[in-house]
């Protein structure tokens, strides 16, 4: 009578979309249980990270002063081969 | 460096509240002093703003207020700008609600952005502030993570339609006046200024970098009203500017697919729920076997399927990018606001209807509460 009343295709599909339900809201769930998220953004302050458009204004500055690392390491490896010349 | 005299709009009615951290926030912007005006525009207020909005003029030069008193004031955001828009000298105006939190050099950047001459109006990101408080809060968070973080960001990367919000985003003031200012009669008077702003050649530059904080609605009955006055004002721009948007000639095609679909965007619960009224019914009859019928219907549910399961992967792509993995796990929370937005559009829609048949006007401005919780997530 049970069978007639709930056919096994009816439960099947009913089982079917509760557990989809369970899967997709569970990790909301949890997450509203237990919160972990770092919370909202916080709007970085810091005022030397200028926007685009500044930045390539003052890029073009920073260039002109600009002091190629590669030729400060060969300056430093001359200089620190000096005394050995002088010994 | 680009450095022009800047007008900052804060329209405010029964903001008490809230109205005392944006004017001392205002004080700690980094833009030079002589070259900012701030204007609190008190629209009618029957509780503390004024008092607190003159508190502040007393103490900084730059801050001023214009009180508007019942006989005038308190119709709308529009009326209370395009009151200070008369009396404002700054090249450009910005506006800020009261709710909100800027970063100090904000202004920087936003201005920043009409070196480009084609830029006639800005628009920075907003980021909730009490975002913890309650599941509201949360969904609302979620939503504008994708609003801002992606949908803009694409529309500005892809020379689309990025939409200037009537807040953290401001104009050249003379381009403003020539459009003739904020219409009052739309309640979504941001996205009339957008499209208007598009058929005239401009565009609006949106900044991902201007940040601000928001305070966002922290109810359910607060969230209705305010999406419901959304929703009914966008629609409006939609009947008012669909026509022009498709015809105009300084749209490049991308603007005018993209201009569309954006104006018609809260027409989309509607159809959905049109969709699932007409499709399932012909299920239920069994008259899947009326191949015609079915088939003539099937691209609706399939356009509103795409399109409404486009935000949630929106708001997953902008999580991942603000590194909070851990909070896109709310995100199939957010078909229950999409649900509830159906009744919301789909009464807006009606309302409309019925105004236009009934000749009557309804622009009633219903204001959205701000408790003032926010200032309780401020780090010292």
């Amino acid at each position: 009578m049970l069978e007639d009343l709930f056919p096994t295709s009816t439960a099947m599909i009913v089982l079917e979309i509760a557990l989809v339900t369970l899967v997709m809201f569970l990790p909301a769930l949890l997450e509203l249980k237990k919160p972990k998220d770092a919370g909202p953004r916080r709007i970085n302050e810091d005022s030397d990270q200028l926007p685009p458009h500044m930045g390539l204004v003052s890029m073009e500055r920073t260039e002109q002063f600009k002091v190629d690392q590669t030729l400060i390491k060969k300056i430093a490896d001359i200089i620190s081969f000096l005394p050995n010349l002088e010994g | 460096m680009y450095e022009p005299t800047v007008a900052v709009l804060i329209p405010a009615h029964n903001e008490a509240r809230v109205i005392g951290r944006i004017l001392q926030r205002m004080t700690e912007l980094s833009y030079p002093k002589n070259k900012l005006e701030v204007i609190v525009i008190d629209d009618a207020s029957t509780d503390a703003t004024l008092a607190t909005a003159q508190f502040y003029e007393g103490r900084y030069s730059n801050i001023k207020v214009l009180h508007r008193n019942q006989a005038e004031g308190g119709r709308g955001k529009a009326q209370a700008l395009n009151h200070a828009l008369k009396v404002v000298e700054g090249e450009i105006v910005i506006c800020f609600d009261a709710d909100y939190y800027p970063r100090k050099d904000i202004l920087e950047r936003l201005v920043g952005e009409f070196t480009d001459p084609s830029v006639g109006a800005v628009q920075g990101r907003v980021t909730v502030l009490n975002e913890p408080f309650n599941l509201v809060t949360r969904l609302v968070a979620l939503e504008r993570v994708g609003g801002y973080r992606v949908d803009q960001e694409a529309r500005e990367s892809l020379g689309l339609i990025p939409q200037f919000g009537g807040t953290v985003g401001g104009f050249r003031r003379q381009l403003l006046i020539s459009m003739k200012g904020w219409d009052e009669s739309i309640l979504a008077e941001d996205t009339d200024l957008t499209f208007r702003l598009f058929l005239t050649g401009n565009r609006v530059g949106y900044v991902n970098d201007a940040e601000c904080y928001e305070e966002a609605v922290e109810s359910w009955h607060a969230y209705w009203t305010q999406r419901y006055r959304w929703a009914k004002g966008h629609m409006k721009c939609a009947f008012k500017h669909s026509w022009d948007v498709l015809t105009s000639r300084k749209l490049t095609l991308r603007q005018k697919i993209d201009g569309l679909l954006l104006l018609n965007i809260y027409f989309m619960p509607v159809l959905a729920l049109l969709s699932w009224l007409t499709l399932i019914p012909l299920v239920a009859l069994n008259a899947a076997n009326e191949s015609f019928a079915l088939w003539a219907l099937m691209p609706l549910p399939l356009y509103i399927f795409t399109a409404n399961f486009a935000p949630f992967f929106e708001v997953g792509v902008g999580m991942y990018l603000d590194r909070r993995t851990r909070a896109s796990w709310l995100i199939p929370l957010l078909i229950f606001t999409f649900l509830l937005n159906i009744p919301i559009c789909t009464k807006a829609l009606l309302d409309l209807i019925r105004a236009k048949i009934m000749r009557k006007d309804d622009n009633h401005w219903d204001k959205t509460f701000h408790s003032g919780n926010g200032n309780s997530y401020m780090e010292n």
